[in-house]
């Protein structure tokens, strides 16, 4: 493992040391990272990265392949657009963690900040702990997992996709509502959590859109075939 | 954007006044990125045996406000302990035991001359420019005390000044200051009922509303932690602010969570900031660290 640290490089040149590094294909350690903004974005390709420390704001963003584990806290939005790959971090995460992500799969250890998945479009964004207001707003696809509670407005003006929360839910967002979740959905759940290492099992309450916002004349092939 | 920073030491009455001035430039340091227009600091609990501290400016240097300013204060009855000025920077100790309303308009009618802050244990140092220049400029980090509040400033609602800088004082309240991360909408709906009041605005800054309506409901007779949480029935609009006091700081956020605050705790010290980086910069170890969500307030009293 090649070891990298950040208290004596600028942002631009952790992220260059980190490309050329990946090119070699190594794995990697960043020290000393003292909650800094911007570190580790715009890789497209499979890699492991060891974050040891708090990360800043718009960390482990615009990935397409990585795998990151951070053994702290990060700031706001963190795994922003992730396309695909694995972000695990160990603490909390500040606000908008996953804002539009598009695949992958993003855990926190313990708590997320407010709009947890805001605007996300596919993958799955798995909560420890609680999360804060507005999670999933505006959610377009993919599943968020919160094993704890979960603020107001949870899964306000959502598209598709599904909400699950573990503990108390403080109010339903605009046009989400409560469905019945099937012991298979249940099971698949826990499955998810057992993969990010999370031993819950947790009765999930199912959020889906309740489509009464839905004023679109082109909806998608799926949608297509239950109308 | 702006940055917000606070500090409050737990056990000064027996380990002594601690570092604030210090930790205070740190964290606005690692926070420079969230703006550099002005930079500012209120630091209570301050060492002063005179019955008030008052911060100061005379914006230009050549008229003869200064001595008008010693004329005016002698005028209503009151002995200045100590005065020091440069730069157009001043800072006075003045005894009165009349009301301090009356002192602070005495100062603040001088033509030429603005009140920055008037404090039985407080002071205010703000200016244009970014952390580092503020305590170059005006020796922050030496300054001992036991808790204080700092902002960084990226300009949004009004003019780049010094007046316009944050902490904003609640005037003529004493000790009562506010730093401001956001934008309030009823700004002006509420400034008129304070002026309605007879109330006087030092600024045009939308946030120089927060620190009076605080120090108006704590005058009638509401504790801090009363006031804070009216304040979130009574603010429109963003915000996470900071309140400091004689004796203890405290926070707000608004309803939509929209401005971010984070806070680490010890046995002996409180900090809180916009960011994590700020609290990392006076915290050794990365310790557990708490985030505030949407309507939520706290207090730390000294």
């Amino acid at each position: 493992m090649v070891s990298i640290d950040a208290s004596k490089l600028s942002t631009r040149q952790i992220n260059v040391r980190l490309t050329e590094l990946i090119g070699a294909r190594k794995d990697i350690e960043i020290i000393n990272p003292k909650a800094r903004h911007n570190i580790i974005v715009g890789i497209l390709a499979q890699c492991n990265i060891t974050v040891r420390g708090s990360l800043g704001y718009y960390c482990a963003s615009l990935l397409d392949g990585p795998s990151v584990v951070i053994e702290g806290n990060s700031g706001w939005a963190l795994g922003e657009n992730l396309m695909s790959g694995n972000i695990s971090i160990s603490k909390d995460a500040g606000a908008s963690v996953g804002a539009s992500m598009r695949g992958g799969n993003i855990c926190v250890g313990r708590n997320a900040g407010a709009r947890a998945g805001i605007s996300m479009k596919g993958g799955s964004l798995v909560i420890g702990g609680d999360s804060g207001f507005l999670t999933g707003f505006m959610m377009q696809k993919g599943q968020i997992i919160v094993c704890g509670d979960v603020g107001d407005a949870v899964g306000d003006s959502m598209y598709e996709g599904e909400i699950y929360v573990g503990g108390d839910i403080a109010s339903l967002g605009n046009d989400a509502i409560i469905v019945d979740i099937t012991k298979k959905e249940l099971i698949s759940v826990w499955d998810k959590l057992e993969e990010n290492g999370i031993d819950k099992q947790p009765e999930f309450k199912k959020i889906v859109s309740g489509k009464k916002l839905y004023h679109f004349d082109k909806l998608e092939r799926l949608e297509k075939s239950s109308v | 954007m702006c940055g917000v920073i606070g500090v409050i030491y737990k056990n000064t009455e027996a380990a002594g006044l601690a570092s604030v001035g210090s930790d205070l430039i740190k964290m606005l340091e690692s926070l420079e990125h969230r703006g550099r227009d002005s930079t500012g600091i209120t630091i209570g609990g301050v060492e002063n045996k005179s019955d008030y501290i008052v911060r100061f400016r005379i914006e230009d240097q050549n008229s003869n406000a200064l001595e008008m300013l010693s004329k005016g204060i002698s005028s209503i009855g009151a002995v200045i302990e100590y005065s020091g000025f440069a730069n157009g920077f001043g800072k006075i100790c003045v005894n009165y035991e009349a009301d301090v309303g009356k002192l602070a308009n005495t100062i603040a009618d001088i033509d030429g001359v603005e009140v920055d802050s008037i404090g039985t244990n407080s002071e205010i140092v703000k200016d244009v420019g970014d952390a580092t220049e503020l305590n170059d400029h005006h020796a922050i980090g030496e300054i001992k005390g036991t808790h204080g509040i700092g902002h960084v400033r990226m300009a949004t609602e009004s003019k780049i000044d010094v007046s316009h800088s944050h902490p904003f004082w609640a005037y003529p309240f004493p000790d009562i200051s506010v730093v401001h991360n956001g934008q309030l909408t009823n700004y002006h709906s509420l400034r008129r009922k304070y002026q309605d009041m007879g109330h006087k605005f030092q600024t045009g800054n939308d946030s120089e509303i927060i620190s009076v309506f605080l120090a108006e409901r704590i005058k009638s007779g509401l504790s801090l932690d009363e006031a804070i949480s009216e304040s979130l029935e009574v603010l429109d609009g963003t915000f996470t602010y900071l309140v400091s006091t004689k004796d203890g700081i405290g926070y707000a956020k608004d309803s939509w969570s929209a401005k971010p605050l984070v806070i680490m705790e010890t046995t002996d010290r409180v900090a809180v900031a916009s960011e994590e980086t700020a609290l990392l910069s006076v915290f050794q170890d990365e310790i557990d660290r708490f985030e505030p969500q949407e309507k939520e307030c706290m207090t730390w009293l000294v």
